[in-house]
């Protein structure tokens, strides 16, 4: 299952369908980490760092916290110019620009993952 | 700075729908829909960026305006929004004065930024409110949303009666603010005052536009 935190509606949705995968969509971080603690671990989340309510940064915290979600990849999906090797501590794997990605982008990354728990 | 930030998010939401349209049925009326919602946004944003730059030259008129017919305008032209979006939209009028001193325009402008902003910030199936009613001296054009509540350095500019510059709001990642400077703006030029009121579960907006006392001559 992939997660997908974005509280921009159309923009989750426009992700969801270039991931090609059966996703949950959660349109903030409180959401998705009570889906996390009750439900199963997802294989990747794709998410934007500001969110209505608590930002991204407060749900990576609370990821990393934890020994099993910890290793949860994550790819940051935003507007604004992150940069990957800053956010390396949060296990982030890959960041993807909103205005310049492509839905092949994001494909890419759900190949990877799959990859790996193959492997 | 901040009011490109916020007009850029429509233009990259209309480029990824149209990634969305890559290999599926050309016809899609649901990405139509939203891409024309999304198009309709920006447009009518830049159309107020364009009315402040006008409101220096005063070329906006004011005058006895039926504070309801304009509500109802705006309330029937975002209709088919908040259904796409699945939230509920409540008007309820309660003003004895039927006429208020303004700008048709302009109050147009403010009351759409207001419920625009109520839209976006309520959850699915959650509805917004617009109410207008006597305030004192005023009508009082009220809008309720059911969101995250407003941040209080936001609250405390409003209550001081304007907003002095966009800036972004932490709570409403959406929204750089620029809606409220706009309708802070055009309240100002109006002499209305602008205000929010923040509850536990949501924030109203309102505008107190001065009542027309035109009708008692008749």
């Amino acid at each position: 299952m992939l997660y997908i935190i974005d509280s921009d509606k159309i923009m989750a949705e426009c992700i969801a369908k270039a991931t090609g995968e059966e996703v949950k969509i959660f349109a903030n971080a409180i959401e998705a980490m009570n889906e996390i603690s009750y439900g199963e671990l997802p294989e990747i989340i794709f998410m934007e760092i500001m969110l209505d309510g608590p930002d991204g940064f407060s749900f990576l915290n609370e990821l990393i916290s934890y020994d099993d979600t910890a290793k949860i990849p994550v790819v940051i999906v935003s507007s604004l110019p992150f940069v990957k090797k800053n956010l390396d501590v949060y296990g982030v794997v890959g960041v993807l620009n909103k205005e310049t990605m492509t839905p092949e982008e994001i494909r890419r990354y759900v190949d990877e993952c799959t990859k790996r728990n193959q492997d | 700075m901040v009011a490109a930030h916020e007009l850029k998010e429509p233009l990259v939401a209309l480029r990824q729908l149209a990634f969305m349209l890559d290999g599926t049925d050309i016809t899609d009326k649901d990405v139509q829909k939203k891409m024309v919602g999304v198009s309709d946004r920006a447009i009518k944003q830049i159309n107020d960026l364009m009315k402040i730059q006008k409101l220096q030259d005063g070329i906006f008129e004011m005058e006895p305006v039926s504070v309801r017919a304009v509500c109802d305008d705006v309330a029937r032209e975002l209709m088919y929004m908040f259904r796409f979006n699945r939230r509920d939209l409540f008007v309820k009028y309660s003003n004895r004065s039927p006429l208020v001193t303004a700008n048709r325009e302009l109050l147009h402008s403010v009351i759409y930024n207001f419920l625009l902003n109520a839209m976006h910030y309520s959850g699915e199936d959650a509805r917004s409110e617009l109410i207008v009613k006597d305030f004192r001296d005023n009508v009082r054009v009220m809008v309720r949303d059911y969101g995250p509540a407003l941040p209080m350095d936001v609250w405390r500019e409003m209550k001081r009666g304007w907003i002095e510059k966009p800036a972004s709001i932490a709570m409403r990642p959406g929204s750089s603010g620029l809606g409220l400077f706009i309708a802070s703006k055009f309240s100002k030029y109006m002499h209305a005052n602008v205000g929010a009121v923040r509850h536990r579960d949501g924030t109203s907006f309102y505008v107190e536009l001065p009542k027309s006392h035109q009708m008692r001559w008749f």
